[in-house]
């Protein structure tokens, strides 16, 4: 009988408050009068058809009050007071009114309902008594203890005897074991998180019960059970976030169905606008989430988080291993786990044509990546709180793109088994950071060669050295071996010093090829130290024709860096460079360059080069690392900007000052390698 | 062997000293390796040279600077460059200041030797290879 009056029509019910004593009337959202009954006709003087379609404001001697009583209302779902309103002669009539603002499936204002009754002058009304609120309504469960039959049984035997943490558990054990039939909306909106009534039947109770008063639960659920048929227990619990004083009532359902129990619970919700806020802010969330630039999914995964527990409770731990035996497993999930909802994103982004074409198992989503399916399995199964890979995907139009796969996982008891799984097509920007990437290795590698170039003649004096020495040996090995007697011995120990100096040249030119070799930048766990040391060598010759002293400190127990050594020599090289430029100018007792490396207060490396040159410039100081900013005559200005360049992208951070006592000093901070253990 | 002519070199490259003091050796003229101009130029105190060979670029003191002191001190030794570097300002320079040859490495040991005993007033063979 209940469920055909709700079924009933707008008609039907139009004609119910046609009979009304009580004025009521019917207005859009706009405040146009949509419905008008015979008892407003008489209360307001106006027939319907003449109101039809006006404004109420309109009708108003004082539309400021009526405005101020249409925001309340809006901001409160309901309103009662008094309004005034001019009737068809002209005169004003003074009325109490009660507005309901109703709510259409998607959570917006539909409409409001409005009953009115003449104004009783110095007499208020009772506000609660004449309404039925959420807020009176019991939050009812239909629940099944069969499942825990033999719980309620051995409570039954050790009653008054069994020792109170054996009760406490036998209690828990009921409450879980118990499973819900069916809850009232009520119920299921304090309590169901937003996946309503549907899917908490068939759920433990103690999914959903709050957890501190289950044992009086419990307790009322034995009592009830061994009560006369009829007979309700109940009990008053402590307030507990969602009800404040709830009263709880449990009975034992009639005859033919052993194990119902129902129970109500009432009281007042804790928040007594939560619910209007609730659907209020639903409402905007949804709209929110239909128009996010990210692509969503909702998937429903209860059907496998069903299964997960069941794997849990049989003993498995290592589910990777279990899903490499069982590959059909992420088969059932691909075919089963159905998408419960997407976003406009996320039809734009597969291509689809509407929302129906990507409700469907969640299989087509990685058709392209199959095994993020089952990493996303895996993070579930270990209870991980969200999920995050790079991944391909086919789109309807087959296209394979990249994309940013992000799973949140539901929040067991909040949420239910509501999955959202995004994705963000990163196609371009890896694209584009390709070409980023390109274009720093290009870039710095035209920095090493123009390196080079300002070395050339250090190189050249480097590399000839050898390259003397051996043509040398050699002739006087000959000479050695021309003469009457040759001295064996003699062209031994030159033919030896020859192979040193060759393999000596050898290096110099590996170094140099390195430098000079065009490479994608090769990034490696390495000790700074070691670039540091090698970048030394590099200019050696540099530092020794300019005679100016290295000092040189590296810290013990110095964490790897992740980086590419060519770049990062480039990096030293460079600064080192720039440092014996500043110095040459330099008395020689003041031609000195401190090297250090050491880990600052992060525990990140920490590379400082001091000079005692004359500073830098204070109008410079914000500059120097900018492209094209140069000092020098000959200089393009690039080498800093680079070596800004190579440190930002290996996460670093490079930064100069000048140094209280004169110089400068230049700092490159490079985050340590995370520990590969 | 008092009274071989002795010839000074300096270079701060060790190998390339020890190779040209083996290929003097070879070619019967004694010879003394300096490491650097400042020792050489101390050992001039209390030594009589014939000759000095000098490298160009070297830490400190250069080849150069070591010229330019010689002169300036008028003493008169004869000096031959062996200069790793092109390097033609401080060619002109040094050969403006009287340096006898300049040789850029690697030299050949005939044509070193040949202006060497130009240098000294001996002939240094025999030669090989030719």
């Amino acid at each position: 009988m209940t469920a055909a009056f709700l079924d009933a029509g707008p008609r039907d019910e139009a004609d119910i408050a046609e009979l009304a004593s009580e004025s009521v009337v019917v207005l859009d959202a706009q405040g146009k009068v949509l419905y008008w009954n015979p008892a407003a006709e008489r209360l307001f003087g106006w027939p319907a058809l003449a109101v039809r379609g006006r404004r109420i404001v309109d009708m108003s001697p004082a539309p400021g009050d009526e405005e101020l009583a249409w925001a309340q209302l809006f901001q409160e779902g309901q309103w009662r007071g008094r309004v005034h309103r001019r009737t068809r002669d002209g005169e004003a009539v003074s009325a109490d009114v009660r507005r309901h603002l109703r709510y259409d499936v998607e959570g917006q204002p539909r409409d409001i309902v409005e009953f009115a009754q003449p104004a009783i002058h110095g007499e208020a009304r009772q506000a609660e008594s004449d309404m039925i609120s959420d807020r009176l309504m019991a939050a009812s469960w239909e629940i099944d203890v069969s499942p825990a039959a033999a719980i309620l049984a051995r409570i039954g035997e050790g009653a008054g005897l069994a020792d109170e943490a054996e009760l406490s558990e036998l209690h828990r054990g009921l409450v879980e074991a118990a499973r819900i039939v069916e809850v009232n909306e009520r119920t299921a909106r304090l309590v169901g998180g937003n996946r309503g009534r549907a899917l908490m039947a068939g759920q433990s109770v103690a999914a959903f019960w709050p957890a501190g008063s289950r044992t009086i639960l419990a307790e009322l659920i034995v009592e009830a059970a061994s009560a006369e048929e009829g007979r309700t227990c109940r009990r008053r619990l402590a307030s507990d976030g969602i009800l404040r004083d709830p009263l709880v009532t449990v009975w034992r359902g009639a005859g033919e169905r052993p194990g119902r129990f129902f129970v109500a619970v009432n009281g007042a919700a804790d928040d007594d606008r939560s619910f209007l806020f609730l659907r209020a802010s639903e409402a905007r969330y949804r709209k929110l989430i239909d128009y996010m630039p990210v692509a969503l999914w909702q998937v429903d995964a209860s059907r496998m988080g069903k299964i997960y527990a069941g794997l849990r409770a049989s003993g498995i731990v290592d589910f990777d291993r279990y899903l490499a035996e069982h590959p059909e497993l992420v088969e059932l999930a691909a075919s089963t786990v159905p998408v419960t909802d997407v976003n406009r994103s996320a039809i734009e982004l597969v291509g689809g044509a509407g929302v129906q074409e990507l409700i469907r198992p969640v299989g087509y989503l990685f058709a392209e990546s199959p095994d993020s399916l089952r990493r996303v399995m895996i993070g579930r199964f270990s209870g991980c709180r969200n999920y995050s890979e790079f991944m391909k995907l086919r789109t309807f139009d087959n296209r394979v793109l990249d994309v940013r796969f992000s799973v949140t996982y539901p929040e067991p008891l909040i949420e239910l088994d509501t999955t959202i799984f995004s994705f963000e097509d990163v196609t371009g920007r890896l694209h584009m950071e390709a070409q980023l990437r390109q274009l720093q290795a290009d870039y710095s590698h035209a920095a090493r060669i123009s390196t080079l170039g300002e070395l050339t003649s250090s190189i050249a004096h480097e590399v000839n050295q050898p390259l003397a020495a051996i043509v040398t040996n050699a002739e006087a090995s000959l000479r050695w071996l021309a003469r009457e007697q040759p001295d064996i011995g003699k062209v031994e120990q030159l033919t030896a010093r020859i192979a040193a100096s060759a393999r000596r040249a050898d290096e110099i030119v590996q170094r140099i090829r390195g430098m000079a070799a065009k490479q994608a930048p090769d990034p490696v766990a390495l000790a700074f130290e070691e670039v540091v040391q090698e970048s030394l060598l590099f200019i050696r010759h540099e530092i020794e024709t300019h005679a100016v002293r290295v000092t040189t400190s590296y810290a013990r127990g110095l964490p790897p860096v992740i980086g590419d050594r060519i770049q990062l020599q480039q990096v030293v090289v460079n600064l080192l460079m720039n440092a014996v430029q500043a110095v040459e100018g330099q008395a020689e007792a003041e031609r000195v360059i401190a090297v250090a490396v050491a880990t600052d207060a992060t525990g990140s490396l920490l590379f400082t080069l001091r000079d005692r040159g004359p500073g830098i410039a204070p109008e410079h100081l914000d500059h120097i690392f900018d492209g094209f900013f140069t000092t020098k005559a000959q200089g393009m200005g690039m080498g800093l900007a680079i070596c800004r360049s190579i440190i930002t992208a290996h996460g670093g951070a490079v930064s100069a000052y000048n140094r209280p006592g004169g110089g400068a000093e230049f700092c490159v901070v490079l985050p340590r390698a995370r520990s590969a253990v | 062997m008092p009274n071989s002519p002795t010839v000074a070199i300096v270079d701060d490259d060790e190998a390339v000293r020890e190779a040209l003091g083996d290929l003097l050796m070879v070619s019967g003229l004694a010879c003394h390796k300096f490491a650097g101009a400042a020792f050489f130029l101390a050992a001039l105190e209390d030594h009589r040279f014939d000759c000095v060979i000098t490298d160009i670029r070297m830490p400190g003191m250069s080849g150069i600077d070591l010229i330019e002191r010689l002169r300036e001190e008028g003493i008169e030794l004869p000096v031959v460059v062996l200069s790793s570097v092109r390097e033609e300002q401080a060619r002109k320079h040094a050969l403006a200041l009287g340096v006898r040859a300049w040789f850029t490495k690697p030299v050949s040991d005939e044509e070193l030797l040949t202006t060497l005993g130009s240098v000294i007033g001996e002939d240094l063979g025999p030669d090989v290879g030719s």
